[in-house]
């Protein structure tokens, strides 16, 4: 047999003496233990054959607010009656029911009930009423007086004729009955032998200790008790740890690894001319990027200025319009210079590599990267967000070339996206030639495009003074997130629901 | 990114290749052309396919697809050669059309047997070539119309918006200019073009019959093709000549690749310097060449190529070769390849002739030093120490509405960056500041357990007359506490315990804030600058949100902290 702890001894002797029966009411008086103490407690000694539990249904009955008023005031009826007796055994209802200090509504009620239990006689053209004797106690009064201040009173402590009393009070909204299941605890034979044995541990050994207190670590008294042995695979509430946000954590992963490959960070406003979001990457001033349905363009201030840059702004209008001195065509189309400075909210990141470029502070050889909010004029939907986080940046030295901007591509997937296997295919971009599409492979997760990049065209390096070739890559990160994270609806990276943040775990 | 819809088994005959629905095969194939299977409507037998590349609309059809696959394929070398017949059409054209719609190109085709099948291509390609080489009609636009109806020469002339009636393609009654700008879809959806002007252009024949209202629409009459039509003519107008030469070459082309035999026309300019001259033939079908440098081909792409082999790719990659020399090749490019700006256009396709996948990749260690902007020490010790309180951080966005940053704040408006072109309601300006953000937060998470903090560090802009973009982008961070006891001191002691481990000492200065309880807000204070504000949520804020418990929260300016935190 296992051992048994302090409680379930205490539940055990208590219900010994308690002649073996006793329901959890009586046992949670008499062991002075919460309800649900003494229900742990039997149903481990029940399950050590100790005990046997009979549940049994019962009704408990509490009166209702109404219910108790009358029980402290007397019924209606009987305040009525009282009050014609008072008035010498004979009164008008009006005069009664004011000398009984009832309203007219409880007073009809009360009238009902003299006629109905025969108290009195009723005249209905004078509205008079007449006792003779002042009425027995009923039944239904007898009830309210048992049941008055006690919270414990069930249906089947009442006798036969009470209870039909019960039924009326009922009605008269008076009392209320709930059915319940009571648990009555009965001890077995084994039960009985042990508890004999065991009130004798208890009065001879240590006591038992749930909570270990400073006042027995210091008085050393901890000695003499016995630490109650806990149910520790029993389940504990949820506590929720503050957390940093998941995809946040990975943007700061993908920065420490970008950080680590030498690449410095560049920052800058999510407002944006178009001459750096557009032009200077040479993306013409008509081309479809710059419609109202591809960038959002700023209400108010409607244009940024741009006089700082007049050197480079000649340079790329001329590039724009007819090639300039970059031996290209141009697009062969009049440049606005009104629309250069036009504010928008940035489409992408690579206008941050358009302004490292024509920066006093650039470094060659250099690297540098962006993680960018940036805007899109798109319906929120499961694949489309109208604003969403770039990681993208270039590498500028002499000397570049094609193999460095594949090697640059296979470092990134190696190192920020675990890759497998890599893969490359022709791609496009208005500011870069040649161009190239990363797909990655990873085993579990399938082929995913993972990034997009290319060298600078002669026609946007050029312009900016710029001789050496630039790489410029972007990766695809919110996509390697989703697969990471197992989630398929993209706007779960802006997530607005508290729950799956906070069960989403770090890993 | 343009998508085209392609007819498969006229894909499959030209490429001669069985795809037997092999969409990932298909997929490989498109990749030398930077295209991919959107959609595959086996039914019909379409291909739904999406172009990278907006700048090669002489890929837009099935025939100039395939033109461009089966030199990868092996199939053909070098480019394609199309032959025009001598102009037999003369049009003439107004001075006046100078500032309005200055140019226009023509060609006829004759003896050309159309099918359901090769009208659709044909309207498909007209569509693409309009919307997206065209830029919506503004920069070119292109009519077609049976040849035989039309007697010659044409007039590209104007007219006032009264002046001409015709019934538009697609109507059955006769309508002025006006009224189709009013009325009619295309009027509707392209009068923005023409409108700002008094006079419209126009194309009529010797007959004064309209051809068409450019760039709206075509006649019903002369603009409608069918099966039985033999003979057709095209046009194009437009604002931009090598445009729209290149629009109706590429037309033209389509069509011979259909069969038909084609003529030029003989385009009749006013004198003035911005015509290309006073007699100009169309179209032009005549070649560019370019000289490209092989040392300048492999330092680009990292190879050690010899003219021979950059001639062998090139003529892989549908372009011709002339004169070859170790030092350079001389190249033919085709005038359908109107992408070739530069030669390192060509560079690309000696690279994607090579195979990307055949190129060692190589990574150069360069000595460059790594790091992350100085603001981030700041953000990120933020984030930790808010982590370490207990508060969850959380990720919103920045655009959002006045209501949102106002209305709902019980806050006064102030200047804000909104977008002309909101695409919701409720996503039309940029965040002020993030305490709306974390309130929408909670708005949509009143069934999660209790007790609810959360935090933001995010950006927050504002008009700033000063700078470069006339805004200015500020770092802040909010924390908000929400349960059924949330309150002042609650908050506060968490605000005073990120403040004094960042070092900072603070003052709290009592303020009335109308988003904030009386009595239960303040100023926080630093070095005597406000640098943020904390306090009880006003209940009227809560009713606006329908949140049930109370709200106490702070909101810090970072980036003002940074000039008291010394974070190195």
């Amino acid at each position: 047999m296992a051992e048994l702890r302090e409680n379930e001894i205490r539940v055990l002797t208590a219900l010994d003496k308690l002649d073996g029966q006793a329901s959890v009411e009586q046992l949670m008086l008499e062991v002075e233990l919460p309800d649900a103490a003494v229900m742990r407690a039997a149903l481990i000694l029940k399950e050590n054959g100790l005990v046997k539990i009979h549940a049994k249904p019962e009704t408990k009955l509490k009166l209702t607010p109404e219910g108790e008023i009358h029980a402290q005031n007397g019924l209606p009826e009987r305040r009525l009656i009282n009050a014609v007796i008072a008035l010498g055994g004979k009164a008008a209802l009006k005069e009664a029911a004011k000398e009984a200090e009832l309203n007219e509504q409880f007073a009809q009620i009360a009238l009902g009930w003299t006629q109905r239990k025969k108290w009195a006689t009723f005249d209905s053209k004078a509205a008079i009423l007449q006792v003779l004797s002042t009425p027995k106690e009923g039944n239904d009064e007898k009830v309210l007086q048992i049941l008055y201040g006690k919270d414990n009173i069930t249906l089947d402590k009442l006798n036969p004729e009470l209870q039909a009393a019960v039924e009326m009070l009922k009605k008269r909204k008076a009392l209320l009955a709930e059915e319940k299941t009571s648990r009555i605890l009965e001890l077995t034979d084994a039960g009985r032998q042990t508890a004999v044995k065991s009130s004798l541990t208890v009065m001879m050994g240590k006591k038992e200790i749930t909570q270990l207190t400073p006042a027995l670590i210091i008085s050393g008294n901890w000695r003499n008790v016995t630490l109650q042995k806990y149910n520790i695979a029993a389940p504990v509430a949820n506590i929720w740890p503050g957390k940093k946000h998941p995809y946040l954590s990975f943007l700061d992963e993908v920065r420490a690894k970008l950080v680590a490959l030498g690449f410095k960070e560049m920052t800058g406003n999510s407002v944006e001319t178009a001459f750096f979001n557009f032009d200077a990457l040479y993306t013409p001033q008509d081309h479809p990027a710059r419609e109202p349905d591809s960038i959002y363009l700023v209400k108010y201030p409607e244009y940024g200025n741009i006089t700082a840059y007049e050197k480079a702004l000649e340079k790329i209008k001329a590039t724009h319009e007819n090639g300039g001195d970059t031996g290209s065509t141009g697009w062969g189309y009049k440049y606005s210079i009104q629309e250069a400075s036009r504010l928008i909210l940035r489409g992408h990141g690579t206008c941050l590599s358009a302004r490292t470029l024509l920066s006093k502070e650039l470094q060659i050889p250099g690297k540098y990267f962006s993680i960018a909010r940036v805007y899109r004029p798109e319906v929120v939907d499961k694949t489309h967000l109208s604003e969403f986080n770039q990681v993208e940046g270039i590498v500028v030295d002499e000397n570049l070339n094609l193999r460095d901007l594949l090697g640059v591509l296979s470092k990134f997937a190696q190192e920020v996206a675990g890759a497998d296997k890599i893969r490359f295919k022709p791609d496009y971009f208005p500011f870069t030639e040649p161009s190239v599409e990363l797909s990655a492979y990873k085993k579990g997760l399938g082929w995913v495009e993972f990034g997009g990049s290319g060298i600078f065209r002669p026609e946007v390096t050029d312009p900016l003074g710029i001789k050496a070739p630039v790489i410029a890559w972007g990766l695809g990160i919110d996509r390697l997130f989703m697969m990471r994270a197992k989630i398929d609806d993209i706007r779960c990276i802006f997530s607005q629901n508290l729950d799956w943040l906070r069960k989403k775990e770090l890993v | 990114m343009p998508t085209i819809d392609i007819d498969y088994n006229e894909l499959q005959r030209l490429l001669k290749i069985e795809i037997n629905d092999d969409i990932e095969k298909l997929d490989d194939i498109l990749s030398y052309v930077k295209s991919e299977v959107k959609l595959w409507d086996k039914e019909n037998g379409i291909v739904n396919i999406e172009f990278k590349d907006t700048n090669r609309p002489d890929l837009w059809s099935v025939e100039g697809l395939a033109r461009a696959l089966r030199g990868y394929l092996q199939l053909d070398k070098g480019m394609k050669q199309y032959i025009v017949d001598e102009a037999e059409l003369d049009v003439n054209v107004d001075h006046r059309l100078k500032d309005l719609r200055p140019f226009i190109c023509c060609s006829v085709i004759k003896g050309i047997k159309l099918t359901d099948s090769k009208i659709r291509g044909l309207m498909h390609l007209q569509d693409k070539l309009d919307k997206t080489y065209g830029r919506s009609r503004q920069k070119t636009s292109i009519g077609i119309y049976n040849y035989d109806l039309i007697k010659q020469p044409l007039n590209y002339t104007v007219a006032t918006p009264s002046e001409f009636s015709f019934v538009p393609l697609g109507f059955s009654e006769k309508m002025t200019l006006a009224e189709i700008l009013e009325r009619h879809p295309k009027g509707l959806e392209y009068g923005h073009i023409v409108k700002n002007s008094s006079i419209y252009p126009i194309l009529i024949d010797s007959e004064q019959k309209v051809l068409s209202f450019p760039p709206i629409i075509n006649s019903n009459d002369l603009g409608r093709v069918t099966e039985e039509t033999q003979n057709l003519l095209v046009e194009v107008t437009g604002t931009i000549h090598h445009a729209v030469i290149n629009t109706l070459n590429l037309v033209t082309i389509s069509l011979i690749e259909q069969g038909g035999k084609a003529y030029a026309a003989t385009i009749h300019y006013p004198n003035d310097k911005i015509y290309p001259s006073k007699l100009t033939i169309t179209p032009d079908f005549s070649s560019r060449s370019i000289n490209l440098d092989v040392a300048y081909t492999n330092k680009i792409l990292g190879l050690s190529l010899t003219s021979n082999q950059i001639a062998e790719l090139l003529l892989t990659a549908g372009l011709n070769i002339g004169t070859t020399s170790e030092l350079a090749v001389e190249i033919i490019v085709p005038c359908y390849r109107t992408d070739v700006m530069h030669p390192i256009d060509l560079v690309e396709d000696v690279a994607i002739a090579y195979g990307y996948n055949n190129i060692a990749p190589r990574w150069r260690d360069l000595p460059t030093t790594g790091a992350e902007k100085v603001e981030r020490r700041l953000i990120n010790l933020s984030r930790e120490l808010m982590v370490g309180s207990g508060y969850q951080e959380v990720l919103t966005y920045t655009l959002t509405n006045s209501e949102n940053l106002f209305t709902k704040m019980n806050c006064k408006e102030t200047p804000i960056v909104e977008v002309v072109n909101p695409k919701v309601a409720t996503m039309t300006c940029l965040r002020n500041w993030l305490l709306p953000s974390l309130m929408e937060f909670l708005s949509n998470n009143k069934s999660v357990e209790f007790p609810q903090k959360i935090f933001e560090v995010g950006k927050v802009t504002f008009i700033d007359e000063t700078s470069e973009t006339k805004t200015r982008d500020e770092d802040w961070l909010a924390a908000a506490s929400s349960h059924i006891n949330a309150n002042f001191s609650e908050i506060k002691a968490v605000l005073d315990a990120f403040l004094r481990n960042l070092n900072v000492t603070w003052k709290i200065q009592a303020i009335n804030h109308s988003c904030f309880i009386e009595g239960r807000s303040g100023s926080v204070v630093v070095s005597g600058e406000s640098i943020g504000i904390i306090g009880e949520v006003h209940p009227q804020v809560l009713e606006a949100w329908r949140l049930e418990n109370p709200v106490a929260a702070f909101e810090l300016n970072l980036n003002k902290m940074r000039k008291n935190v010394n974070t190195v």
